[in-house]
């Protein structure tokens, strides 16, 4: 028929496109890309690769747990909860107060080593339901002004603790002025055990992150006092324990170290913590616990690798077996064409 | 509105109209920025990305940095922008070439050449052979004589033939010289952009011809962007200029169209936004009551006693931004980089190259391929989308003699040939109607032989038909003819053209024969037209017999009439026509009329009849689609018969007993009411049966169908499979499109020309064939293929894939997010609900940029099925059609993936990374590698065909990964300074990334493979059979079982449920007004095979 009619928006969309039919008619190239037609892998999952994978994954899987979960028992741990027997009997109904007040909160405590500890044994402290990873708490602090002496005035994301009437705080922030002031003294039958505090921060925190020239200034000179205070003619790269506070845990569980006792331990050895219990954690009913800890290769004591890869590792073996049976018990073969809905309809010839 | 333009004028007119300058820019420099950006504003999606940027830049309130949403943010924005702003210049460029082209113009009376841009209305423009025309031009004066020039308009509409072009009467004889002082008036309409009407007046000043208004058409006019051909120059005053011109002003920017997958996405995005805000709340609310109840007590936080008024606010508004990953930033460019890939895929495809004409297919719309796997009707033209269109006259009936038999075409009917060579006057008559009555543009090579342009198919194998039985049109010398009749020249004049159009469906000419001086009108046209207006007393009774002989074999056919005409009346009647002809308004009616008073008392010379051949593969292409569950309407405007054999032959309907017809007409309301009941209860009852029905519907009955019956009309399109409409009007297709897309049908409608592109606009998805009739169709449309047979492959191959891969694409990008948002709610609860951020900014800003979309962009290779399979089993497309792999409940299923894997992820991370490793940074590390080792083997696990780039997109992402981290980690001032080297050297790193992959891909592994070989889909079924080299590869075509054996194989299993109550339909549309009507079609069984049958 004559194209005839009058077609009102059908001429050409602009000059551009009165080149098209022309760059149209080439022919395109022909590659296997362009044609989809690259060589392809197509596996399909058959009972027999599926039941191999389960089965290798268990094979894999439960020599690992086993492993783990051995590395896991060697290592020996004391752990000593201590918050509330540190408060004598008569002040606990008013914990709080205790700990705000002047009393001496000297306090000891006698550990028992279960077993042969080798050195270096971990001393580390543990805070229950502390919130490290708060949303006010982990961002107030600022990197600027720990790593260079002249940016003092950086005190920015510091608020509340950013500045006294004599200038800024170094280290500024939430995070610095509430660092954990629990110290610990060890003796072992009336001797003095020594608890190495040197590197036991990251080497990479002490050489980058805090500088060598920055110095603690009118760090809890405030109205409201935090926590430890800070040796002020010690410069910021050599404070660790101020270094592992500030890497703040992503957990509201946590251990940080507090030292490296670098004697081994003998099996029933009794030793003697004397500690001063200075940090508040009463206001929040938050837990102190003392850990004595060696290390293995998969770092302290957690069984729940082990645990979890031979749980793994099982459920992929029963997964195994029970494809297997069901493959044996009901085979079915893959891509019967009878199973596809329109060969079955009756109506189709 | 009108426009006067005053010829020659140089002072007036100047500062009334616009400039030559011709525009397509979109932005100027200025612009560009504030225009560019509003537009990308003015989606959803970019505000919302942009509210959560503005929120974050709230120090109060961010979880992290800002840019971890800028940085994206930015990204895409330039992208785009910059896709945009290289658009718009290289449109500028081509402006650009086109203003400054130099142009002879006459100023003050002298030639001057001047740059494109300054010509002004009323500027006489001079053009040599094959210039460009600057400007719309009323032509006049030319090189020729007779006042005659031709063009090539197929920049305007396509067409490649050349066309005509006369200077007005008024203008005729001027010399050139004089031409240079040429004074008048021109009245014309305002800008518009009908391309093919131009009515005009003219009145020249003294000393030319003055007081007498001429007529203008679109005849005298030389339309920007046309070519002159065949004429040494051409002169003409400028009408229209820049972008008013009548191609100015057909530019349009089209709407942009919208898949259904899009509209999915959009929805499900919907519905995570509520989820988020729900998120949000719960989180808000628990967060101040934990602010309160505890967070109070927490001296080292330091809570101030009493906050600012929006406290409140603070921690929702933290939540508000920890969650507001949870809507991908990233998923709009992932799918618009994959859809042009589709497009380029449909633009390489080596197959869809037309081997005659090395036309390729071509995605003119790159955004919509995923529709093509989602077609539920095809509306398809007939004339040169299923034919050839190579018209070919095979049969006539002259005066009661029928020529050509059954093997022979009537060229060789011996008969025939007889009888023209002795010169019976019938068949001579017949003969010259057939050479005469036309618009056929005679060319003669160098070598001597002549070749034929015309605009007409029909007309064309007329002439060549005619010229075969030695009558040979040889030469068209403006007005007059020349005719070589058994070597004997015959010279005739033209008079008039009656034109053709599609409500006059004939045409007609008279003519002068110069030696006699004899007045004829010759006429053809369809019968129905013809018939009707012969002299009484003449039998037509025999041609009538013959039209639907002819009919009845597919062919077209053409009755062809003639009269003499005494000369007063036709004086008489000429200058009516003039008058006529020069009306502005409603013109095409006037003429009509007029034309009818001379289309009168016709003596029917004979029929002819034309052969319309089918394309090739278009019978196995139809069928395969058939089965693939697209229901195809034919619309053309060709008669019933013709229209019935022709589907017939294409597989449309099986022939009887298989498939029945049911013919709805009727000339009034009621007539076609009741044919309308008929057919609907006939379709309701035959639709229990597994029978083929068709129904068919003419143009007459289609028109009071619609308007006065559109609702059981409407349950007839639902209900039959397959329509045929004939006789329908370009609106009408429209219409018909318009009808089922209301019924929320994804239609793509086909066609090849100019009639066809209200359809295709119309239609969710229009393709044009660049046929013979143009590429009118071609342009309009979103895709052009070559040819028919093409449409399988496109649909089939490429708008299934495309359908599967974006199903992919999107869910795959819901997930990762909705992996890592889940990670940042959990580690919420155990920071004391108060809106940390686990993660910190590089990892939250290369995680969607960088970790998780490039893997999954290189599912756009992937491949489920070959295309061999697909093309064996076309049943599969009712996944895609019904929208399987994309829906709620396959969302529900990768977000319930990617809760379970964000539990896996956390619960691992904060138990083996406890105690003395709880480092905040460390612990941010493992959960992210976490996540980007499950990503890489969940984006294996979807992949059905590995190609090496997948292979190293999947696992050269996580060696990425590792680099990009390393180097962030080298950087002192980082946060993450030294953290990836710690991690990779700690055994318990790695132990926990295995334990991670493993414990997160069992149960997925687990869960996959039961479905996979219990209770498998269709596409697992195949791909089985596929790679296993499983029977049904082996045995090509299924033959289809014996009752009895198919009632011990059906298990009882619900999966294999019946076909059809799977079906599109019935999953696709549960609400609304047609739920009725569906439910009738659920039952019904599909149409699955047909016999075919040969053309």
């Amino acid at each position: 028929m004559n194209s005839g009619t009058p077609s009102s928006s059908a001429a050409g969309a602009g000059s551009a496109d009165s080149t098209a039919p022309r760059r149209n008619s080439k022919r395109p190239k022909y590659s296997r890309f362009t044609q989809q037609e690259l060589p392809a892998c197509k596996p399909i999952l058959t009972p027999k690769w599926v039941i191999g994978t389960f089965l290798l994954v268990s094979v894999i899987f439960i020599p690992i747990g086993v492993v783990s979960l051995f590395a896991s028992r060697d290592v020996v741990e004391i752990v000593d909860r201590y918050e509330t027997d540190c408060i004598p009997e008569a002040l606990r109904n008013d914990k709080v107060g205790f700990i705000q007040s002047d009393r001496s909160k000297t306090c000891q405590r006698t550990l028992r080593v279960p077993k042969n500890m080798k050195q270096p044994i971990y001393v580390y402290y543990q805070l229950d339901n502390f919130y490290q990873n708060h949303r006010r708490y982990v961002k107030s602090r600022s990197d600027q002004q720990l790593r260079n002496n002249g940016s003092l005035q950086d005190t920015g994301p510091c608020k509340p603790e950013d500045n006294t009437a004599g200038g800024p705080i170094v280290p500024c922030g939430l995070i610095a002025w509430s660092l954990f002031n629990d110290t610990y003294g060890f003796t072992r039958n009336n001797q003095q055990l020594n608890v190495s505090k040197r590197d036991i921060s990251w080497k990479s925190d002490r050489e980058h992150k805090f500088g060598k020239n920055v110095f603690p200034r009118n760090f809890q000179n405030g109205t409201l006092r935090g926590g430890a205070t800070l040796k002020p003619n010690v410069s910021l790269s050599e404070q660790e324990d101020l270094i592992v506070w500030m890497r703040t845990a992503a957990l509201p569980t946590f251990r940080k170290l507090y030292g490296k006792i670098e004697v081994d331990l003998q099996r029933d050895d009794f030793i003697n913590v004397t500690l001063e219990n200075n940090y508040n954690t009463y206001s929040f009913s938050g837990k102190k616990k003392l850990v004595l800890s060696t290390t293995s290769w998969l770092g302290g004591k957690n069984d729940f690798v082990g645990i979890a890869y031979l749980t793994v590792g099982g459920l992929c073996f029963f997964l195994a077996l029970v494809f297997l049976l069901i493959y044996l018990i009901k085979p079915r073969q893959l891509g019967d064409p009878s199973y596809l809905s329109w060969n079955r309809n009756p109506s189709g010839h | 509105m009108k426009r006067y333009v005053y010829i020659n004028d140089d002072n007036l007119a100047k500062d009334i109209y616009c400039d030559n300058r011709i525009s397509n820019r979109k932005y100027t420099i200025l612009n560009f920025l504030p225009k560019n950006l509003w537009e990308q504003f003015s989606r959803f999606m970019n505000q919302y990305f942009l509210l959560i940027a503005c929120l974050q830049l709230w120090s109060l309130i961010t979880p992290v940095n800002p840019a971890s949403t800028w940085g994206p943010l930015i990204l895409i924005f330039a992208v785009s922008s910059s896709k945009e702003a290289w658009d718009d210049y290289n449109r500028y460029l081509l402006d650009k070439k086109a203003n400054e082209k130099e142009i002879w113009i006459v100023r003050q009376g002298i030639r001057k050449l001047i740059q494109a841009q300054d010509i002004c209305i009323g500027n006489i423009v001079w053009l040599r052979e094959n210039d460009e025309v600057p400007c719309d031009l009323l032509l006049l004066g030319t090189a020729d004589p007779q006042g005659f020039c031709y063009v090539e308009t197929a920049a305007l509409d396509g067409e490649t033939d050349l066309k005509t072009r006369s200077i007005p009467s008024a203008c005729m004889g001027i010399d050139v010289d004089l031409l240079h002082k040429i004074k008048g008036v021109i009245e014309c309409p305002s800008p518009n952009k009908d391309i093919r009407r131009f009515d005009a007046n003219m009145r020249l000043f003294p000393p030319f011809l003055d007081n007498d208004i001429f007529p203008l058409t679109i005849k005298n006019t030389l339309l920007q962007s046309c070519y002159l051909r065949n004429t040494e120059w051409a002169c003409g005053v400028a009408v229209y200029t820049g972008n008013q011109t009548k191609l100015g002003m057909c530019r349009g920017i089209a709407e942009p169209k919208l898949t259904a997958v899009d509209a999915m996405i959009d929805k499900l995005t919907g519905a995570v936004f509520v989820f988020q805000i729900v998120v949000v709340i719960v989180l808000g609310i628990a967060g101040n009551v934990f602010k309160d109840k505890q967070g109070r007590k927490l001296w080292y936080v330091q809570y101030p006693k009493e906050g600012p008024w929006y406290e409140l606010l603070v921690i929702p508004l933290r939540f508000e931004l920890l969650c507001s990953i949870m809507i991908p930033i990233s998923i709009k460019v992932s799918l618009d980089l994959a859809k042009s890939l589709y497009a380029k895929f449909i633009d390489w495809d080596v197959e869809m190259v037309d081997p005659e004409t090395g036309i390729r297919s071509n995605a003119a719309n790159q955004a919509i391929s995923e529709d093509l796997g989602q077609v539920e009707y095809i509306l398809t033209d007939k004339t040169g989308t299923l034919t050839e269109n190579k018209m070919i006259f095979k049969r006539c009936c002259i005066s009661g003699r029928f020529y050509g038999n059954e093997s022979g075409d009537a060229l060789t009917d011996a008969q025939l040939l007889n009888a023209a060579s002795t010169g019976s006057a019938d068949v001579i008559l017949f003969l010259k109607v057939m050479a005469i009555c036309n618009t056929v543009i005679p060319v003669r090579s160098k070598s001597g032989t002549i070749s034929y342009k015309a605009l007409s198919q029909d007309e064309e194998a007329l002439v060549c038909a005619s010229a075969r039985l030695r009558m040979v049109l040889e030469n068209k010398n403006g007005n007059i003819l020349d005719i070589n009749f058994n070597a004997s020249p015959m010279q005739y004049e033209v008079l008039d053209t009656l034109e053709f159009t599609s409500d006059r469906k004939r045409m007609s000419v008279v003519v002068r024969e110069c030696q006699s001086g004899e007045l004829f009108i010759l006429s053809k046209g369809a019968d129905e037209t013809i018939l009707p207006l012969t002299y009484s007393g003449q039998q037509v009774r025999t041609f009538a017999e013959a039209v639907e002989q002819y009919a009845q074999m597919g062919l077209r056919t053409l009755c062809l009439a003639w009269r003499k005409l005494e000369e007063d009346e036709y004086q008489e009647w000429t200058s009516m026509f003039k008058e006529a002809n020069s009306t502005l308004v409603d013109r095409e009616r006037r003429v009509a009329e007029v034309c009818q008073r001379l289309e009168r008392d016709f003596e029917i010379l004979g029929v002819a009849a034309i052969e319309d051949r089918l394309q090739e593969g278009v019978p196995e292409t139809i069928e395969i689609l058939r089965k693939a569950g697209i229901n195809f309407w034919m619309l053309t405007g060709d008669k019933m018969s013709t229209a019935i054999q022709i589907a017939l032959s294409c597989n449309f309907v099986s022939p009887e007993p298989k498939g029945q017809i049911l013919i709805i007409d009727g000339k009034t309301e009621d007539e076609v009411c009741r044919s309308l009941d008929r057919v609907l209860l006939t379709t309701r009852i035959t639709e229990s049966e597994s029978k083929d029905v068709a129904f068919v519907v003419d143009g007459w009955a289609l028109e009071i169908a619609l308007k006065h019956y559109r609702k059981p009309f409407t349950e007839l399109a639902i209900l039959s499979r397959t329509a045929i409409c004939c006789r329908v009007t370009p609106s009408q297709k429209a219409q018909l499109v318009e009808l089922l897309k209301l019924c929320d049908y994804r239609t793509l409608a086909i066609g090849d020309g100019g009639n066809d592109v209200r359809m295709i606009q119309q239609a969710d998805i229009g393709v044009g064939i660049s046929g013979r009739e143009g590429l009118q169709a071609a342009r309009a449309a979103d895709y052009s293929i070559g040819k028919f047979r093409f449409l399988k492959r496109l649909i089939l191959v490429h708008g299934r894939y495309s359908y599967n891969r974006t199903a992919f694409l999107s869910q795959y990008s819901f997930y990762k997010s909705f992996l890592i948002c889940f990670i940042q709610i959990f580690f919420s609860f155990i920071s004391g609900v108060s809106g940390t951020s686990l993660f910190n900014t590089v990892s939250l800003m290369a995680y969607n940029v960088f970790y998780t979309s490039v893997p999954v962009l290189f599912s756009v290779l992937d491949k489920d099925l070959s295309e061999r399979t697909v093309m064996q089993h076309p049943q599969i497309l009712f996944d895609c059609q019904s929208g399987r792999l994309l829906n709620p409940s396959t969302f529900a299923g990768w977000f319930g993936r990617s809760l379970f894997h964000a539990i896996v992820v956390f619960v691992i991370t904060i138990h083996s990374y406890a105690f003395e490793k709880s480092v905040m940074e460390e612990v941010a590390m493992v959960a992210v590698s976490g996540c980007i080792w499950l990503q890489a083997f969940v984006v294996a696990l979807e992949t059905n065909s590995f190609t090496i780039f997948q292979h190293l997109a999947i696992w050269g992402n996580l060696v990425g990964f590792y680099a990009i981290n390393w180097i962030v980690s080298s950087i002192p001032t980082s946060g993450m300074y030294t953290i990836m080297f710690r991690l990779c050297e700690q055994p318990s790193y790695w132990i926990t990334m295995i334990l991670i992959v493993a414990t997160g891909m069992c149960p997925v592994l687990a869960l996959k493979y039961l479905r996979y070989t219990y209770r498998p889909s269709r596409i697992n079924l195949l791909q089985q059979s596929e790679r296993l080299g499983g029977p049904i590869l082996s045995s090509g075509i299924i033959e289809p079982k014996s009752r009895s054996s198919l009632d011990k194989d059906i298990p009882t299993d619900s999966v294999y449920e019946p076909l059809l109550s799977e079906s599109p339909s019935a999953t696709r549309r549960s609400a609304g007004p047609t739920q009725r009507l569906d439910s009738v079609q659920s039952q019904s069984p599909p149409h699955s095979t047909h016999t075919r049958k040969d053309n």
